[in-house]
């Protein structure tokens, strides 16, 4: 199989990667009806699976869960999933041939296989829907062409999916229909009445490709989202190691300092994360993150250029042939740093002393967002795509930090997602090995204003407060927000 | 002369621009126990936990209570937090099965109270067999009703036996037996030093008590026995607003709900077995059972909450349980209000807001209501006397207010079948007759309604039939009417 974008003209590659479009509500007005009476299944049953499947089934619709034999022989826990919630559950033979809809809701790296299996079983004209364009664009899995091919990517982890369809909201969802798979012309009314069941047109719904959604979901998950947030997290802890910080404390301000500043960026971008510093400490953490950004620019584009090119998905996958060698070594690499292994302390810390004690975060935040959604503009993916997958994803990363640290974030994202941060990660920290020796602990672990009579220089903090707030990761962000002010936060603190 | 335990001089308390507490004073002094009412805001809470040192008192209050542990106060509210530390739940998570293992057992969650506070775990033995509650300790957090949670915060509270207890409405949800246990337990701990603070508007209290106080006007107004309970009855009975006594509901059919043999479990555990119970338009029944017998998930059924709905033969208004219809159609046709529901609400929601959800169903308001909807809702609102509050947060109010609010959302569609749970936990006497007489005004136009009450006496008077559960099975199905003629 090839590279599906590398097989396109440039035209159509800028073409593919140019789809996006934030849909009106008037267009969800047919509710499920594209969907209503078919045979919907859905092979696979973690989180992602269940959730969207009681989502879809309490919407009206007829769920069932195909699995493999081993996993039903063996009540596995996604047999249990399925069975315990009392859904239909079967074997790919027993329930794939009638089925009208196959959602294929299985990790990545099975996506070969799976589809392998199921597709010989599909009944002429069914649909096979994914929630991730991997396998589709970097894989090329070739579809049998009387097939139509559809994504639905609810931007949010399962429990979520779940938890805002039951309060009678949803999750911001991506959609897209795969042109060499649309014979019938019904791809998209099917998505859009999938959305429904979801309950994902509530909270805004993107019309996107498989190809824009592979090249920027790669793009924010290795740069922003969890390359940055575990290289930025490593160095503050061994920082305020360093400086004599107690370790108790500087393990919680890092497992939980990054939650709570990025809850700030989902409920108002970068401006409202800005706003919660003292005047002195944001004119610091600007001038500090624009530094970032110079010296972080190169590596970026690296990324954004091996992702285009394909010499990211080649590289990984002659890893996963290799028994994902690499990846687990830097898995266990990961558990043996000294943030993970020192417990968070039993202190208390303030929602602000988070802010004014972890101002580094603050500036690594702004650097990563801006520099992620700056190099996929550049790179021809539109402002809408850049946005979901650089801020608005952050403070969702950022929970699995909190919850259990850096290894519990590289357990809960994808093996992809995993793979390309522990490539980020290890460039990036000695390419910021001059810039940290400049750091003190004003900046992290203790609280910058103290000690500083806290007065500026007005025309200094116009000037940054202009640069933070006309950037264009705010406009879009400002626009898309809009439409999911609703959702409830997600807090661990 | 001694001085006293707890000393409260001129303490002032202002919430948003009203005076809650107005130079208060009280002395609190060795071996008294009070009884502290007061109506829904009147300031009981702030005062129990500026005591118990929560809340900033500004040099007002002085006790001769050494440590601060030795202070315990029993919120009118219960958290928890799964393993991994979120405490975002929602309330239909209880009913999935896959939920259930991220959060701690009760077993598990007092081991860890036990030795944080150095407590001796054989002690907490005879608490949980007196509430009746040993069978709990392998359940999770999340599988407990709210009567259960109330159970699990209490027994930790007498556990600890501080100095000086202070239970904040701690009957709430609690059934009649449960009631009586928990006052014989609360005598015990007082014959063995502790002191104690009831807030409670309750005539049945435990015989330790022997100072009684209600604050009235931001002070403490003190009397040597229990005032004769008064029915404060409404000075004018205000008319229904309008739009609440016309609808334009489907004809009915044959029967709203009908079960046939229906059954719950997870794993091993029956929760619901038996059930074979119709409920016809326009009936009202009495749903009753102690806690733990189901009550919570057979109308977690009815209102399209429960996975399991799909596995059992049941009928909703007229159409069998998944037959292709959403939930949100089913929600559509009724109004409801249980302890779940308030504890999960969203907190970031202005009353208006939470009361005008009701028309969608949703927990917090995501879209334009336009004019017609946003006047009932102020309507609404104006009926409850809850102007003032309009556009403050549910979660800053009083738990009576937030109640009241919550009750607005219920009926502002003026659904069909009302299903009231428990509606009125935390509220005072006032509030509960206005809120019966309202329920029984509503009933008159043809609404079906299935009432949950632990207190007999404070049930609407249109209710004409019951059914009981008792360990997931119906131990009676009466007509009430029938039974009263006979006698």
């Amino acid at each position: 199989m090839a590279n599906y974008f590398n097989t396109l003209s440039l035209r159509e590659k800028l073409n593919q990667l140019g789809v996006c479009d934030f849909m009106e509500s008037s267009e969800f007005l047919d509710g499920v009806n594209a969907l209503k009476g078919k045979k919907l299944v859905i092979v696979g049953c973690g989180a992602q699976g269940l959730n969207q499947g009681l989502n879809l089934r309490d919407s009206g619709l007829d769920v069932s869960y195909a699995l493999r034999k081993e996993a039903i022989e063996g009540k596995r826990d996604s047999w249990k999933n399925a069975t315990e919630n009392n859904f239909k559950v079967g074997t790919y033979e027993e329930l794939i041939p009638s089925a009208d809809v196959v959602i294929n809701l299985t990790p990545d790296k099975q996506h070969t296989a799976v589809v392998n299996a199921i597709m010989p079983l599909m009944k002429e004209g069914a649909t096979l829907s994914y929630s991730h364009g991997f396998n589709i664009v970097e894989e090329g899995m070739q579809v049998r062409k009387d097939l139509t091919v559809i994504m639905v990517a609810p931007k949010c982890p399962g429990s979520e999916v779940r938890a805002e369809y039951v309060r009678g909201f949803g999750v911001p969802t991506l959609i897209a229909v795969h042109p060499e798979n649309d014979p019938q012309g019904k791809g998209l009314a099917q998505a859009k009445a999938y959305c429904v069941g979801t309950g994902g047109h509530k909270a805004g719904v993107l019309r996107s490709s498989f190809v824009a959604e592979v090249k920027s979901d790669l793009m924010g998950e290795q740069t922003i989202l969890c390359g940055l947030l575990q290289t930025g997290s490593i160095l503050s802890f061994d920082k305020m190691i360093e400086k004599g910080i107690e370790a108790g404390y500087a393990s919680k301000l890092v497992q939980y300092g990054v939650e709570v500043i990025t809850e700030a960026l989902k409920q108002g971008g970068i401006t409202a994360m800005m706003d919660r510093l003292s005047n002195p400490a944001k004119i610091k953490a600007f001038e500090i993150s624009e530094e970032l950004k110079t010296i972080m620019r190169p590596l970026f584009q690296k990324h954004q250029d091996d992702i285009m090119s394909g010499e990211f998905s080649k590289t990984m996958m002659e890893d996963w042939a290799n028994g994902d060698k690499n990846l687990l070594k830097w898995r266990a690499e990961t558990g043996e740093t000294a943030f993970e292994k020192t417990p968070a302390g039993d202190v208390k810390i303030g929602e602000q002393e988070y802010f004014d004690n972890y101002t580094l975060m603050v500036a690594f935040v702004r650097a990563g967002v801006e520099l992620a959604f700056e190099t996929m503009v550049d790179a021809g993916i539109k402002p809408e795509s850049a946005y979901y997958e650089s801020l608005h994803e952050t403070p969702l990363i950022a929970n699995t930090i909190a919850r259990k640290k850096l290894f519990e974030m590289n357990r809960v994202i994808s093996d992809t997602a995993e793979y390309g941060c522990y490539l980020f990660d290890q460039a990036c920290k000695p390419l910021l090995s001059d810039f940290m020796k400049k750091v003190d602990s004003d900046l992290v672990g203790k609280n910058f204003n103290e000690g500083k009579d806290g007065s500026v220089d007005n025309r200094k903090l116009i000037e940054v407060n202009d640069a933070i707030r006309n950037h264009p990761v705010e406009k879009i962000g400002s626009e898309l927000r809009k439409a999911m002010t609703a959702m409830k936060a997600i807090k661990t603190v | 002369m001694k001085s006293p335990v707890v000393n409260i001089q001129n303490f002032t308390l202002k919430f948003q621009h009203s005076t809650v507490l107005d130079e208060l004073c009280w002395h609190i002094n060795a071996g008294e126990n009070w009884l502290l009412s007061g109506k829904s805001g009147s300031g009981k809470t702030v005062l129990a936990k500026a005591i118990a040192q929560l809340i900033p008192d500004y040099g007002a209050i002085t006790t001769t209570i050494g440590l601060r542990s030795a202070i315990h106060y029993v919120a009118n509210w219960y958290q928890f937090k799964d393993l991994e530390g979120q405490s975002n739940f929602y309330y239909q998570q209880r009913y999935n099965k896959q939920s259930v293992e991220t959060t701690n057992t009760v077993g598990a969650e007092l081991r860890y109270f036990g030795k944080k506070h150095q407590l001796d775990f054989d002690e907490v033995i005879p608490i949980l067999t007196a509430l009746n509650v040993n069978d709990l300790l392998s359940a999770t957090l999340i599988q407990l009703s709210s009567g259960e949670h109330k159970k699990l915060q209490l027994l930790k509270a007498l556990w600890l036996r501080p100095k000086l207890l202070i239970l904040d409405l701690p009957y709430n949800g609690l059934d009649s037996a449960s009631r009586k246990n928990l006052n014989h337990l609360l005598d015990g701990v007082a014959t063995s030093g502790t002191q104690l603070i009831l807030i409670a508007n309750d005539t049945e209290i435990p015989s330790c008590i022997n100072r009684f106080a209600k604050i009235e006007h931001g002070k403490i107004v003190e009397s040597d026995e229990m005032q004769p309970r008064k029915f404060e009855l409404l000075e004018v009975d205000r008319p229904l607003p309008e739009f609440l006594t016309v609808n334009n509901w489907p004809e009915p059919v044959g029967h709203l709900i009908k079960m046939i043999d229906v059954k719950v479990s997870y794993g091993d555990k029956i929760v619901l077995e038996d059930i074979n119970w119709e409920v016809k338009p326009g009936e009202k029944w009495a749903l009753q059972g102690p806690n733990g017998s189901g009550k919570s998930t057979l109308l977690s059924l009815i209102c399209a909450d429960h996975p399991q709905a799909f596995a059992n033969n049941f009928y909703l208004f007229g159409n069998k349980r998944g037959s292709g219809e959403s939930i949100w159609e089913i929600k559509e046709r009724i109004g409801l209000i249980s302890p779940e529901l308030h504890w999960y609400f969203d907190p970031s929601a202005t009353v208006w807001q939470s009361i005008v959800s009701g028309f969608y169903d949703s927990a917090g308001l995501f879209c334009e209501p336009g004019y017609t909807k946003s006047r009932q809702a102020d309507e609404l609102i104006d009926y409850f006397g809850l102007m003032p509050y309009k556009n403050t947060l549910v979660s800053q109010l009083p738990l009576g207010t937030q109640r009241l609010a919550l009750l607005g959302r219920t009926i502002i569609k003026n659904p069909e079948l009302l299903i009231l749970d428990e509606p009125c936990q935390g509220l005072d006497t006032q509030q509960i007759i206005h809120f019966n007489k309202l329920v029984d005004e509503l009933c008159k136009n043809g609404t079906t309604l299935i009432y949950v009450g632990h207190y007999e006496s404070q049930l609407p008077t249109c209710i004409e039939k019951r059914i009981v559960l008792e360990n997931g099975r119906i131990k009676a199905l009466e007509n009430i009417l029938e039974m009263a003629v006979q006698d």
